[in-house]
């Protein structure tokens, strides 16, 4: 077969075998080359070894790999630690997710309607998305700061609390505080996203729907919300995602504590692998995460190429 | 809240010239109150950064707090950006750094990505829904998963302790998604334009370079900041693959700040005001493009 690879766009499909199949797109490889090396390299490669690493014991003095089945997670499963962390991971996830969500998308409601400033409006909503977390961090320890932080000293000067409020360092109020930054760092990004997604409702729709006598809130639930039903359901997997991943803003301003009261799947494993130096341990525990993140994925690429595909037709 | 711009739609299609005297209803009023709020939220942590770091580390534990520094002074920002002191040589040093990884990342990244993403949009090739595939999927990878492995991996590439290991990593975790949104303008740039010019004689890449690079910029630009963004924050890889002092980068370089001088708030403000600077400035400047990558891909369908 006479083949140059350089075919034109389009070009009507022959049928070939698969091997010629893909030595006749040789140079479409050629593009996608480089992305797959260092994918396989820093993805690929990573995900085989954690889930290898999984099932040994890695002792730190001698640097060993002893293969020991399941006891690592036989280990994790059963540690009462973990469920409490699971616990603390589940409500973090959920709030925050929750929250961010609530709020942005309310925020979005109200910034679809033009006005004047909206542009400079929504830039400022979106500041604490873009900046560092560890920013985000440090200003938040420093103005829930028992001793001398800005909300104590605040409310303490209107007579609201009499005694300074202690929330990082307090066990039962750590999680919810530790929420609410979380929600103040990302819920530009539901609006944002909602936003857009509200650009895509027709106005005939909802005119439709005012002409059939639909107040303002029954066209938000009958059109609106089923009409952005994928932007919805995006929107909240990405979150949720994000902030089961969700490190540095925890880590640097509690580190797990008091007790372990904000203690999450991630900083855990962080600990376990770098501080105890246990990464077969710790991998096992990644896995873990890994197939509750799967489950998440799988259902995210659905709802992503379904949308594709609806709009390529 | 949208009633009221339906109801102004409807009157200016019956009488084009008469607008609606302004009448908020309810559902306006909470909206707007809403909104003021939420902006207090948002603003006031970034505010009281400010704040606090025009003032003396003495004036910053005054209770109550004064919004309003009495003697504001740029002491704290004189200090970090003054090379000629050890502080200030270290911070702008992890500036520096930032810079450097950051930007690697970002025009690294996009050598990898606009050729993938071009060939997803346009080629036909064996196994291309699969790796397209998986592609997306890297997406709901949570990234610590990847930390151990990859920190001895890069044990093993001798890159510990380098920059290079971070641009690596960065770069790839940055890859799902840029090829996503750049797919996603290969898709809009209608194959005809490159055709016309391959029947004028011009190769493949010729016809990808001078006709579907020029009409992408909006793509690219778009994947740029977003890329320089994350590379700019990201804390844990920085943190575990950097150990010697004159490699860190920004956000370990604070964190170092904070255990030194854990009680010099005004300095650690200023130190966080000064590394969120070219971030803000830069959504600030392309706030279109990065909301197009944020939005891209889950909303255009």
């Amino acid at each position: 077969m006479q083949l140059t690879a350089e075919s034109p766009p389009n070009e009507p499909r022959r049928k070939r075998g698969l091997l010629a199949n893909i030595a006749h797109h040789w140079a479409d490889y050629v593009y996608i080359l480089p992305a797959i090396l260092v994918m396989v390299l820093v993805i690929g490669y990573p995900i085989v070894y954690t889930v290898w690493l999984s099932f040994h014991d890695t002792p730190i003095r001698t640097g060993d790999h002893i293969f020991n089945g399941v006891d690592n997670y036989r280990e994790i499963l059963s540690s009462p630690k973990f469920w409490k962390t699971t616990k603390n991971t589940f409500v973090w996830t959920i709030g925050s997710t929750g929250g961010a969500f609530i709020l942005g998308f309310a925020a979005a409601l109200v910034l679809h309607k033009q006005f004047i400033g909206r542009g400079v409006v929504r830039a400022i909503l979106l500041i604490p998305y873009v900046i560092s977390a560890v920013a985000a961090a440090y200003v938040w320890k420093w103005m829930l700061h028992s001793d001398y932080g800005l909300i104590s000293g605040v409310l303490k000067d209107w007579g609201i609390i009499d005694q300074n409020l202690v929330l990082l360092d307090s066990k039962d109020r750590v999680l919810p505080t530790v929420i609410v930054v979380n929600i103040w760092k990302e819920f530009s990004f539901v609006m944002i996203m909602m936003i857009a997604g509200l650009q895509t409702v027709p106005e005939q729709l909802l005119r439709a729907a005012r002409v059939d006598g639909a107040g303002v809130w029954q066209q938000f639930t009958h059109v609106t919300v089923p009409y952005l039903k994928n932007v919805i359901l995006i929107t909240t997997l990405l979150l949720f995602v994000a902030n089961l991943n969700s490190f540095t803003l925890v880590y640097l301003m509690t580190g797990g504590g008091p007790a372990n009261a904000s203690q999450l799947w991630i900083t855990d494993i962080y600990n376990i692998a770098f501080r105890s130096l246990g990464y077969g341990l710790a991998s096992a525990y990644s896995v873990i995460l890994f197939l509750v993140m799967l489950a998440a994925g799988w259902y995210y690429v659905r709802i992503l190429t379904q949308g594709s595909k609806r709009g390529a037709s | 809240m949208s009633s009221t711009t339906n109801a102004s739609a409807t009157a200016k299609r019956t009488y084009p010239k008469r607008r609606k005297p302004f009448r908020p209803n309810g559902w306006t009023i909470a909206g707007w109150a809403f909104l003021i709020l939420l902006l207090i939220f948002t603003i006031v942590p970034m505010a009281w950064m400010i704040s606090t770091s025009l003032k003396t580390q003495f004036a910053s534990i005054q209770q109550p707090p004064d919004w309003i520094p009495d003697n504001p002074n740029l002491k704290q920002y004189r200090t970090l950006l003054n090379p000629n002191n050890e502080l200030g040589a270290q911070f702008l040093r992890y500036f520096r750094n930032s810079l450097w990884v950051s930007t690697m990342t970002t025009i690294l990244g996009l050598v990898v990505a606009v050729p993938a993403a071009y060939a997803f949009s346009r080629f036909t090739f064996p196994g291309k829904d699969a790796l397209f595939f998986s592609v997306l999927v890297r997406n709901m990878f949570p990234v610590v998963v990847f930390l151990i492995p990859l920190f001895i991996l890069m044990k093993n590439l001798g890159l510990i302790d380098s920059q290079w290991s971070l641009i690596l990593t960065y770069l790839t975790f940055g890859l799902p998604l840029s090829i996503w949104l750049l797919k996603g303008f290969y898709d809009n740039i209608p194959p005809e334009l490159e055709r016309a010019a391959r029947i004028d004689g011009a190769t493949r890449f010729q016809a990808f370079r001078l006709i579907v690079m020029p009409l992408s910029a909006p793509g690219i630009i778009a994947t740029a900041i977003y890329s320089f963004i994350q590379g700019w924050n990201e804390y844990v890889y920085a943190r575990t693959f950097l150990n010697s002092e004159e490699k860190m980068t920004m956000p370990i370089g604070l964190q170092k700040f904070f255990t030194e001088n854990s009680s010099n708030w005004p300095g650690l403000m200023a130190a966080s005001f000064i590394m969120s600077v070219p971030v803000v400035v830069l959504f600030l400047m392309l706030q279109r493009y990065f909301v197009q990558a944020l939005t891209e891909g889950a909303v255009k369908h």
